[in-house]
């Protein structure tokens, strides 16, 4: 936490102490079953919501509170320097790691977290997430929804400004959608298939039509970095750049204009004058450099030649290192993705030919024996330790704990998969191979990145299972071609930014997800296999539960669905759930990132300024 | 001249042998571009993005249509992000690498001819000694290590060089250099001992010839037996070593890019592959092809400069 943010607290008073808690009590205090939260129509509707409404919607949506929201509820003042400072200008050059190269910055290509983080700063959308997760107006003010949850209507921001100088209106929201759901402008056309139309009522009005209700809609949907489908982009600019310079060099609304940007070289960003909120960028400059490799990254932020560090996951090995490095501020928040072993249940030992019976039933069967043994033999805790130095916390689901009101860390407790080395001995002789004798040696897939971790693992399974993997290390792009057509034994893979419950369980979880062995039946497969109704996992429940928690507006009504879902896929071992990477940001000390600027997964530089 | 005509002619048929071995390599190793392209989004519209990147043809009309358009000067786009000509992004790469190929060269070129010439020289003395030492040091030493050893003392110790980044010739010969001095040793150390070492043993060589015994007997001077007559024949086997070196060094140094996070063709070839990027994958190997192929031709001919003796007729 803040420092300053700490001193306050260690100072408050009785009666601010307080006040404090009354307003935590208060941002609670209301019938999850209500419309409305409690607060009456006036309290939610308009363009400014009090600071009590607020908190009540934050907290309703299953956000998690930040300490100095509720600060200014109760009426006590943030300290200068916990604020957005006042102190402006300065050139921030970052460090982009574990990549070569910036591809794009047009959103409907960009298919990296380290491509979205970028271009966050440089394009707005209807929406976009705050530190707890929790969707707040970007280009929208505000928006209002029928009574079934089909039609949104957003309320747009007036007086925007495009950082070529068009003057943006209801007409680029209609462009944006128009040119995204076609799948030969955009690769995330997907995203939109919810979406029937968007039209301009005025110029600052636009209504979307849903072909039903859509509990993810502000957060990955509208949303202006993660869900990329409706990143509003300027049409003009786009028809008079070109798109490959557009790609490169995309005008947006955003907080910073792109002024230079050379593949490979990195990216220069300039404080746009004209940005909606006259407080923000308040640093002046910004120059994002791609930096592959490890050691000259750290070397890069040792010596000052960078100020911050985005981009992938800072290797874990390198966490301690700068921990003890004064000059460095590492803050660790949790992360928002999981990470898990797929097993593949089309070929043997650990074949299952439908997920449906119950688990007491899929017991009875050894190629689920196998499944459970694998996972129950796991040891999360030692091999966080050892592969990631200490920087994750145990897996059991696709639900993670950046999303706060959605994770339970109970499932750690109550999941199949919990770690009990003797009951996965007992399944594997039960299943034919005791001691693990007999048992064929397994190719677990993973990528070059992963080598590390994946021989952890096989050091596991040698250990508590007496069973030998074989590594299988392929491109990525190689990999990928083997997951979707499920030409695997073992496949170590997982996902990143999730801000959302749908993030994991409709991607993953469902028999039609997106990464549940798409390709499972191409022609030369099928002459093989045969025609297989799903790729790594299906069960007809969770279908149901999936699509059902995904039209619940109610969070805690969703909350259960989640839930259930996310318990039967770690019981019924969809696949090995590993872990959850923690999300670390470093920077140097003479940079201060305010709380409201901390989100997870983004490297949102507006609010960055230096000390 | 017809010699040289004929091995331009030859040039070209390899360079086209290679380019097609490429192209259908590439398309025969495992690996989606589309897939890949599409890792978390959505898959249904591989079908549409790959009719649209004409990668739905059959090979043999898609190398077809490759051959007419490189002939025709167009190498294509890249299959990802905004989808940048190759071309472009060669020639914003080949600066950088150019760059760090004559910085690394004259260090090699520098270090490694006066180490090779003082250890003949001088040969079992203390210089022998160390020079050698040295030369076996620099050639064991992997480049990435010498870089990151480099970066650890000078850049993060001493904080007498950037650890990072390149800046251009426009931004001043000072900077220019100062990007360059670390990325430029860690190429040019191994390079320079091999160079060393090559260097030595052809000065020995000569060094024992009959000629410069009558050389020495007439009473020339000692540094013009050395540099005028043994060197200039020790040069042959030397400069035929020092043209590839200078090929494989414009061909970019992949390891040293990375480290120093400079993106010169190296970084390009390797960052294409790595994506199964075709266009650039083949646009840049057939920039390398022709460069190593070229280079090769030009020290053939350079040859007859150094030794009048020799003759292609």
């Amino acid at each position: 936490m803040n420092r300053h943010l700490n001193k306050l607290i260690a100072n408050l008073t009785k009666q601010e102490r307080e006040r404090v808690d009354e307003a935590y009590r208060d941002a609670y205090d209301f019938d999850p079953a209500d419309p409305l939260f409690g607060l009456s129509k006036d309290e939610i509707s308009g363009p400014q919501l009090s600071r009590r409404s607020f908190l009540r919607l934050v907290a309703a949506s299953g956000g998690s509170l930040s300490l100095s929201h509720v600060l200014g509820a109760a009426g006590i003042a943030l300290p200068a320097a916990a604020r957005v400072a006042a102190q402006t200008g300065g050139h921030l050059i970052c460090g982009w790691a574990g990549t070569a190269e910036i591809t794009t910055l047009d959103p409907a290509v960009i298919n990296a977290v380290l491509q979205f983080q970028v271009a966050s700063n440089v394009l707005s959308g209807l929406t976009h997430i705050n530190a707890d997760l929790v969707a707040e107006g970007d280009l929208a003010t505000d928006w209002t929804v029928s009574d079934d949850g089909l039609v949104w209507t957003f309320n747009l921001r007036e007086g925007v400004t495009w950082h070529n100088g068009d003057a943006f209106s209801a007409a680029d929201v209609v462009y944006t959608y128009n040119r995204s759901k076609n799948p030969e402008n955009s690769i995330h056309s997907g995203n939109l298939i919810n979406v029937l139309d968007v039209v301009a009522l005025d110029d600052f009005t636009v209504q979307l039509s849903l072909e039903r209700p859509q509990a993810s809609l502000l957060v990955k949907t509208l949303e202006r970095s993660s869900g990329r489908a409706m990143t509003i982009v300027n049409g003009n600019a786009i028809e008079s750049m070109g798109l490959q310079e557009y790609g490169l060099k995309p005008i947006g609304t955003g907080p910073f204009r792109v002024t230079e940007h050379q593949l490979g070289q990195g990216v220069v960003l300039e404080r746009f004058d004209d940005y909606y909120d006259p407080a923000r960028p308040v640093v002046d400059k910004v120059t994002i450099i791609p930096i592959p490799e490890i050691e000259p990254l750290a070397a890069a932020i040792e010596t000052g030649d960078i100020h911050f560090i985005g981009g992938n996951a800072v290797a874990a090995e390198l966490i301690d290192r700068f921990l003890a490095n004064p000059d460095l501020v590492v803050d660790e928040i949790a992360g928002n993705g999981f990470q898990s072993v797929f097993v593949n249940p089309w070929r043997e030992p650990m074949m299952v030919e439908s997920f449906d019976p119950s688990v007491d039933e899929l017991k009875q069967q050894n190629g689920f024996k196998v499944r459970l043994a694998l996972a129950k033999a796991f040891d999360r805790e030692r091999f966080i330790q050892r592969a990631l130095f200490g920087r994750g916390v145990p897996g059991f689901g696709t639900i993670n704990p950046a999303m706060g009101f959605y994770f339970d860390t109970a499932i750690n407790e109550t999941s199949e998969q919990r770690f009990d080395v003797e009951a996965a001995q007992a399944l594997l002789a039960e299943a034919g191979y005791p001691n693990g004798e007999g048992f064929p040696t397994l190719k677990l897939l993973t990528t070059p990145a992963g080598r590390r971790a994946a021989e952890v693992m096989v050091d596991i399974y040698r250990n508590n299972l007496n069973i030998e993997l074989e590594l299988d290390v392929k491109d990525f792009t190689v990999l990928i071609e083997d997951a979707f057509r499920m030409e695997y034994d073992l496949m170590a893979l997982g996902s990143g930014g999730d801000f959302d419950p749908d993030d994991g369980l409709v991607d993953w979880m469902q028999t039609t997800s997106r990464f549940n062995g798409p390709n499972r039946n191409d022609d030369d497969l099928v002459e093989i296999y045969g025609e297989r109704p799903f790729g790594s996992f299906s069960d007809a429940r969770v279908d149901a539960l999936v699509d059902e928690q995904a039209v619940t507006a109610d969070p805690e009504a969703r909350k259960v669905l989640v839930q259930e879902a996310n318990q039967i896929t770690s019981d019924k071992v969809a696949s090995i759930f590993t872990h959850h990477l923690t999300e670390i940001l470093v920077h140097r000390a003479e940079v201060t990132v305010p709380p409201a600027g901390r989100i997870v997964g983004l490297r949102d530089l507006d609010r960055v300024y230096f000390n | 001249m017809r010699y040289f005509v004929a091995r331009v002619i030859q040039a070209l048929i390899v360079v086209w042998a290679v380019g097609t071995l490429v192209f259908f390599m590439l398309r025969a190793v495992p690996g989606d571009p589309i897939q890949a392209l599409l890792a978390d989004v959505d898959p249904t519209a591989a079908d549409v993005i790959r009719a649209k990147l004409g990668l739905d043809q059959p090979v043999w009309v898609q190398y077809i249509l490759w051959m007419r358009n490189t002939l025709a000067g167009d190498l294509g786009q890249s299959l990802y992000g905004s989808h940048q000509e190759v071309s472009q992004q060669i020639a914003e790469a080949i600066p950088r690498t150019v760059s760090l190929a004559l910085v690394a060269f004259l260090i090699s070129f520098t270090l490694g001819l006066t180490a090779g010439i003082v250890s003949a020289v001088k040969r079992d003395s203390i210089f022998d000694y160390g020079f050698n030492l040295a030369a076996f040091l620099g050639i064991s030493m992997p480049s990435f290590w010498i870089g990151i050893v480099l970066i650890i003392v000078f850049a993060v110790n001493l904080r007498w060089f950037p650890s990072i980044g390149y800046k251009p010739m426009s931004a001043g010969l000072d900077q220019w250099l100062r990007y360059l001095i670390l990325p430029g040793l860690a190429v040019g150390l191994p390079f320079s001992a091999s160079i060393a070492r090559l260097t030595r043993s052809a000065m020995l060589e000569v060094l024992g010839q009959d000629y410069i015994t009558v050389a020495r007997a007439k009473g020339l001077n000692e540094k013009r037996v050395i540099f005028r007559h043994a060197l200039r024949n020790a040069l042959i086997p030397v400069v035929t070593v020092m043209g590839i070196s200078l090929a494989l060094l414009f061909s970019g140094s992949v390891v040293v890019e990375n480290v120093f996070a400079i993106k010169g063709l190296g970084r390009v070839l390797i960052q294409s592959i790595l994506n199964r990027d075709y266009p650039v994958v083949q646009g840049s190997i057939l920039l390398v092809a022709v460069l190593l192929v070229f280079m090769n031709l030009a020290v053939d001919m350079l040859y007859r400069l150094i030794d009048p003796r020799i003759s292609y007729d």
